[in-house]
């Protein structure tokens, strides 16, 4: 099965992300991989710097209020998301957020991760995700 | 002239009217579904939110006259995220 690994990022798991800008530029954005955010039936894969949801011309969906790390009602956009290595590409419901973890550029939730196998794969110094 | 800022006003009134009516009646033709209206009217019905984006971005490529809902969704529900800032 597929399987693509990063390693951690400041000792935290990364997952790497390839978006298509609307000049069909495509640029890669590093973000948590944080099974902590979110549910597994939540609708919204990613939080994102909201720059980036412009940039990439995604089309918004009605907002969701968040709690914890970030409150109040927070735009959410479509856009393309991709991870070659793994042959994914798909539309999905991006949250815009106004800051984002130090040293990262968003956070992948737990209904992302969820979408593959996650983890180590016995190996403490990186992360990744792997199709089923 | 009808501006962008104007005919995002009017989808997103149209898409709060939908969700009420579909979260009111779930005999709605909307409950339960991905709505993707553009430029004020309802674009697109699907029962997915890939065929509902794919479908809006054929008919109305610009982000700023389009917008989507999942109907029925109650939107007072909060999402946490628990991570670090």
């Amino acid at each position: 099965m597929p399987r693509v690994v990063w390693p951690l990022l400041d000792q935290q798991p990364m997952v790497e992300i390839t978006l298509t800008r609307t000049d069909g530029q495509q640029v890669r954005r590093q973000l948590l991989a944080d099974t902590g955010a979110g549910k597994g039936q939540d609708l919204e894969d990613l939080a994102l710097a909201e720059a980036d949801c412009v940039a990439c011309g995604g089309f918004q969906l009605n907002p969701v209020l968040l709690g914890g790390a970030y409150t109040g009602s927070h735009r959410v956009y479509i856009l393309r998301i991709q991870l070659p290595d793994l042959g994914f590409d798909q539309d999905l419901a991006v949250i815009a957020v106004p800051t984002c973890p130090d040293g990262f550029e968003g956070i992948a939730a737990f209904v992302f991760l969820n979408r593959f196998g996650y983890g180590n794969f016995g190996n403490p110094t990186q992360f990744g995700l792997e199709t089923p | 002239m009808t501006t962008a800022s104007e005919i995002q006003v009017r989808n997103q009134e149209l898409a709060r009217a939908i969700n009420e009516e579909a979260r009111r009646d779930p005999h709605s033709p909307y409950a339960g579904k991905w709505v993707g209206i553009a430029n004020g009217q309802v674009a697109v019905v699907a029962d997915t939110l890939g065929e509902m984006a794919k479908e809006l971005r054929r008919i109305e490529p610009d982000p700023q006259k389009s917008f989507g809902v999942q109907a029925s969704r109650d939107y007072t529900k909060v999402t946490y995220i628990w991570g670090p800032r």
